[in-house]
C-alpha cells in the first residue's frame, strides 16, 4: 500500500462514548472519500483502513476412524435365501424384502449379507443367520457408517459406477460425523437416515429422499423437529424460512433444479454451516459473476469479520434483492456499537446473529449517517433507484400500450436491454465503486428512456387511431343519413 | 332506311360508351329488376356475408403483397405489416375481424334460413351450395390462422390437424396431407398459404356465383308460406305484396353494410390484431385454444372419447347438409315445426354451452 498523506480519525465520541475506533485514512490525491458529495473515485480505495478483529479459528476436526473391511460372506447376489424366507415371516419383513428388491443395491448385486453377514445361500434360519457363518445382525448406528463406507470408500469397488468414494471421510468431517466421533452421539444423522437402509435409491431418482427437490423435506424431518433439536440448542425454523426464500420458491414451487437445496450450501456428507471465511465461496459457486465483483470491493478486503453475502442477504431467508437493502426507511434505528464491533476491543466484527433480522440488513446499519461512506451509499442507492425507476416507467408505458392492443415487441426488446443494464448495475453494487455503478446506471436510464419513447410513440399512435375512428364513423353516419333520406323519399306516398 | 325495330335513344357518357358496345343493360336489368316478397325477412345476413367476403378479398390481397410464407420470414413479415407498413395494422386488423364476423354472419344466415324453412322446395340445392360455402369459409379461417406463425397460430394448427388426424379410417393420411409431413413445418405453412390464397378463393368464388344465381332464379323465400309446387294446389300469389329488389331492398342492404363496416372499424381500432411470440415447436404453451368457432368441438373432445368427438361434428355437418332430403315437411312457419325447431334449439344451446365451457377452460 502506498503511503497515506493524510489521516483522519472518525471516532466514536458521537457513537456511544467512543467505543468505535474507525480509522479512516484519506488520500488527498486519488481517493477523497465522497463524504462531501464530490465525485467518487473507483481507484484503489486506500482511503480507509479498519481495525479488524482476528477471525475465530476453526476448531480442529477429529480424524475419521480407520475404514472397516467389507463384510465377508459366502455366496453372491444370486443367492436369495434371506429374502425367500423373510418374505414369509410377516408383513414388516416382506416390506423390507420388497424395499431391497426395488433398491439400487439389488440391481447392482449388493445383497443382505453384504451388510448383515451370514450365508444368503440358505433359507434356514439356523444356517443363514448363524453367527458361525458370520451373521452380524443389524449394525449398530455407530457401526453403520463403517458398513456403508466399507464398499463406498473403496475406489476399486466403486469404479464401475463412477461415483465418489469420499463420503466416508467427508461424513466424519461433518457436524454429524464429528458428534458421532467425539460425543458418541448416535442420534445424529447417519447414512441410512438420508438414504434409507433397504430401499436405497440413487440421488438422481426423483422418488429418492436425497433427490435435490426432496432434500429440504428430508433435512427438515430432523431439523424442523423441536424435540430432536432441543439437545443441540439450534433453531428449527430453517425449512419454513427457506420455503419462502427466493431459493426455496425457485426449487420447491418452480421445481427448478438449478436452485440451491440445503446440501448446496451446507454440503451433504460433509454437512456443516458455512463459516464466515467460506460463505463467499459457497454463494459464489452459483453466483460466480457476483463473487468476482464482490472480490473487487473494499468489503472483500476485510477477511472473515467483514461484510459477507449473508450480512446483506441473510441465510435461509434470502429474498430478491432490491433498493430497500441500501438505506433504512424512515431513519436509522439506534444501533449499538456491538452490532458491528467487538464489545471487547471495538474492532470490526460483523457477526451473523447481529443481522438475523431482515430489517437490519441495510448499508446504513454500519455506514451510519455521520460516517464518511454514508454519502457514497446514498449516491449508489440513488443511482440504482433512478435506473430502476426509469425501467419501471418504461415498463408501465409498454404495458399501457400493450393493454391497448399495440404490438410492443420492439419496445420490449429495448426494455430488455435496460433490464440487462439494471441487473448489471445491481450486481456492480457488490464492487462498492460508485463511478463504475453510475456509468452502468446512466446507460440503463438511457436505454429505459429509449424503450419508453417507443412505447409513448405507440400510445400516441393509438390516440390517433381512435381519433381517426371517430372521423370514419362520422363519415359512415353521414352516408347512412343520406341513404335513409333516399329511403324515406322512396317510401313517401305518391 | 326504315326498320320496324324500336329505336333507342343513344346513351352518352362513359356508361353510354360501354352500353353501346356491350349491350349490358338488359342483363343488368334482369339481375336488378326483380321483386322480393314484402314479408321476406333476411336480416341482410347473406348480403352482409358477401360484403365481408369482398373486404377479405381486398385486405387479403394487400396483405399478400407484404407477407412471406416461409417459417423464417412469416412472423417477421406479419410483425412488419403490423408495426412498420403504413396502415398495415388496419388492413390486418380488418382482415382478422372480418374473418370472425364472416363466420358469425354465416352462422346467423344458416339459422335464419333454417327457422324460415327456406331450405325447402325449391331451394334444396341453394342450401347445399350454402353448406359448401360454410365449409370453405371455415377452411379459410383454419388455414389463415396459421399464417402469422406465432405460438398461438402454430399450436392451434398442431391441435387442429391432430383432430383431423383422429378421423376414423382417413385420419392418418388426412393429417399427412394437411401438414405436408408428420409435423407442422414449412411444408404446412406453404400449403396452408397456397390453399388460403389460391384454392379456397377460386372454389368460394365459383360457389358464391352458383349460390347467387340460384337465389336470383328462385327469388327470396316468403317466411309465411311454402313455395307452390307444380301440379299441386297452391296459394293465390296474385295478392301477395312484393317490393322491388332495386332500389328498395338494395338500399336497406347498403345501410346494413354500413352498420357492419362501423362495427369493423371499431373492433379493428379498439382491439387490433395482436401477435404472440414467434412459433417455437420446442415450447408448448400452457393453454392452447382454437378460434371461438372451433371451441365447441374442442370442448366436446375433452368430454367424450376421441372418435366420438371427431365423428359427431362430421355427422352433424352431414345431417345439416342433407337436411332438405331428411325434412319432408312442407311447412315453413316455425310454430308449425316444433320438432325441427326444438332439435335445432337444443343443438344450438348445446354448442353454445360447449363453446362457453371451452372458452373458460
Amino acid at each position: 500500500m502506498r503511503p497515506l498523506p493524510a489521516l483522519r480519525l472518525l471516532a466514536g465520541p458521537a457513537l456511544a462514548g467512543g467505543l468505535l475506533v474507525l480509522v479512516v485514512a484519506a488520500s488527498a490525491t486519488a481517493g477523497d472519500p465522497p463524504a462531501t458529495g464530490g465525485s467518487a473515485t473507483d481507484a484503489e480505495p486506500a482511503w480507509y483502513a479498519v481495525v479488524q478483529a482476528t477471525p475465530t479459528p476453526a476448531i480442529p476436526l477429529e480424524s475419521a476412524p480407520p475404514l472397516p473391511t467389507p463384510i465377508a460372506h459366502p455366496g453372491d447376489a444370486s443367492a436369495t435365501g434371506c429374502v425367500d424366507c423373510h418374505d414369509q415371516v410377516d408383513n414388516k419383513q416382506a416390506a423390507i424384502a420388497e424395499d431391497w428388491r426395488s433398491s439400487i443395491h439389488a440391481k447392482e448385486g449388493v445383497g443382505c449379507a453384504d451388510c448383515h453377514g451370514g450365508d444368503p445361500r440358505s433359507d434356514e434360519i439356523t444356517v443363514g443367520m448363524a453367527v458361525a457363518n458370520g451373521f452380524q445382525g443389524v449394525p449398530g448406528r455407530e457401526e453403520t457408517v463403517g458398513v456403508c463406507g466399507g464398499c463406498h470408500a473403496n475406489a476399486e469397488r466403486m469404479r464401475p459406477y463412477q461415483i465418489a468414494t469420499d463420503q466416508y471421510s467427508k461424513y466424519f468431517s461433518s457436524v454429524h460425523g464429528q458428534r458421532l466421533l467425539t460425543a458418541n452421539d448416535t442420534k445424529v444423522a447417519i447414512c441410512i437416515d438420508c438414504h434409507g437402509s433397504h430401499g436405497v435409491k440413487p440421488a438422481s431418482d426423483p422418488t429418492a429422499d436425497v433427490y435435490p427437490l426432496n432434500v429440504p423435506d428430508l433435512c427438515a424431518s430432523c431439523h424442523a423437529d423441536a424435540e430432536k433439536m432441543e439437545p443441540y440448542g439450534i433453531p428449527t425454523d430453517q425449512f419454513e424460512v427457506y420455503k419462502l426464500s427466493v431459493h426455496g420458491r425457485q426449487l420447491l414451487d418452480e421445481q427448478d433444479l438449478r436452485a440451491p437445496t440445503c446440501t448446496s450450501c451446507h454440503g451433504s456428507h460433509a454437512a456443516q454451516p458455512p463459516r464466515s471465511d467460506t460463505v463467499v465461496d459457497v454463494c459464489g459457486k452459483c453466483h460466480t459473476a457476483t463473487q468476482a465483483l464482490y472480490e473487487e470491493s473494499a468489503h472483500s478486503r476485510l477477511p472473515a469479520v467483514g461484510p459477507k453475502c449473508w450480512t446483506c442477504h441473510g441465510t435461509h431467508d434470502v429474498t430478491e434483492p432490491d433498493e430497500r437493502l441500501f438505506l433504512h426507511e424512515g431513519g436509522v434505528p439506534d444501533y449499538l456499537c456491538a452490532t458491528c464491533h467487538s464489545p471487547t476491543d471495538q474492532s470490526l466484527r460483523l457477526e451473523l446473529d447481529q443481522f438475523e433480522q431482515e430489517s437490519d440488513r441495510r448499508c446504513d446499519t454500519c455506514h451510519h449517517e455521520r460516517s464518511v461512506i454514508y454519502s457514497q451509499v446514498e449516491a449508489i442507492a440513488g443511482a440504482i433507484g433512478g435506473a430502476a425507476s426509469a425501467y419501471d416507467a418504461a415498463l408501465f408505458r409498454i404495458d399501457e400500450a400493450a393493454a391497448l392492443g399495440m404490438i410492443v415487441a420492439d419496445a420490449e426488446v429495448a426494455a430488455a436491454e435496460a433490464k440487462t443494464g439494471l441487473i448489471r448495475a445491481r450486481a456492480a453494487v457488490h464492487t462498492t465503486k460508485l463511478a463504475a455503478i453510475s456509468a452502468i446506471t446512466k446507460e440503463t436510464v438511457d436505454k429505459a428512456a429509449a424503450a419508453e419513447a417507443i412505447a409513448n410513440a405507440k400510445l400516441d399512435d393509438n390516440t390517433f387511431r381512435r381519433q381517426a375512428m371517430v372521423v370514419v364513423i362520422a363519415i359512415i353516419a353521414l352516408n347512412v343519413l343520406v341513404l335513409m333520406g333516399l329511403r324515406r323519399r322512396l317510401h313517401a306516398p305518391g | 332506311m326504315t326498320t320496324d325495330a324500336p329505336t333507342r335513344a343513344p346513351l352518352g357518357g362513359p356508361i353510354g360508351w360501354i352500353e353501346n358496345r356491350l349491350h349490358l343493360g338488359p342483363f343488368i336489368g334482369a339481375l336488378l329488376h326483380v321483386r322480393v316478397p314484402a314479408d321476406a325477412k333476411t336480416f341482410y345476413l347473406g348480403g352482409i356475408t358477401l360484403f365481408l367476403f369482398g373486404i377479405q378479398v381486398v385486405t387479403g390481397t394487400l396483405l399478400a403483397l407484404y407477407y412471406s410464407p416461409t417459417p423464417d420470414a412469416a412472423y417477421e413479415s406479419v410483425l412488419s405489416i403490423t408495426s412498420d407498413v403504413q396502415f398495415g395494422w388496419l388492413i390486418r386488423s380488418i382482415h382478422h375481424w372480418t374473418a370472425n364476423l364472416m363466420i358469425l354472419s354465416l352462422i346467423l344466415h344458416v339459422i335464419r334460413i333454417f327457422v324460415q324453412g327456406a331450405y325447402k322446395y325449391p331451394r334444396e340445392a341453394t342450401w347445399l351450395v350454402g353448406g359448401g360455402l360454410l365449409m370453405l369459409t371455415i377452411g379459410f379461417g383454419f388455414t389463415g390462422y396459421l399464417l402469422p406463425w406465432d405460438q398461438r397460430a402454430y399450436w392451434a394448427t398442431v391441435v387442429g390437424t391432430e383432430i383431423a388426424g383422429a378421423v376414423p379410417l382417413i385420419g392418418p393420411p388426412l393429417l399427412l396431407l394437411l401438414r405436408g409431413g408428420p409435423d407442422v413445418t414449412d411444408a404446412t405453412l406453404a400449403r396452408f398459404f397456397g390453399i388460403h390464397v389460391l384454392v379456397l378463393p377460386l372454389l368460394i368464388g365459383a360457389l358464391i356465383a352458383i349460390h347467387l344465381l340460384f337465389v336470383h332464379q328462385q327469388g327470396l323465400a316468403n317466411p309465411k308460406r311454402p313455395d307452390p309446387r307444380p301440379g299441386r294446389p297452391g296459394p293465390d300469389l296474385s295478392a301477395e305484396k312484393t317490393k322491388p329488389f332495386f332500389p328498395d331492398y338494395i338500399l336497406d342492404e347498403l345501410i346494413a353494410w354500413y352498420a357492419v363496416l362501423t362495427a369493423l372499424v371499431v373492433l379493428a381500432t379498439i382491439f387490433p390484431a395482436g401477435l404472440e411470440a414467434k412459433a417455437d415447436p420446442l415450447i408448448t404453451p400452457e393453454h392452447i385454444k382454437p378460434e371461438w368457432y372451433f371451441l365447441g368441438v374442442y370442448e366436446l373432445l375433452k368430454l367424450v372419447p376421441e372418435t366420438v368427438g371427431v365423428v359427431a361434428p362430421i355427422a352433424l355437418v352431414l345431417v345439416i347438409v342433407i337436411l332438405p332430403l331428411l325434412d319432408r315437411n312442407h311447412e315453413v312457419r316455425p310454430r308449425r315445426r316444433p320438432i325441427a325447431i326444438g332439435l335445432a334449439t337444443l343443438l344450438l344451446v348445446g354448442l353454445g354451452v360447449l363453446t362457453v365451457l371451452g372458452g373458460r377452460s
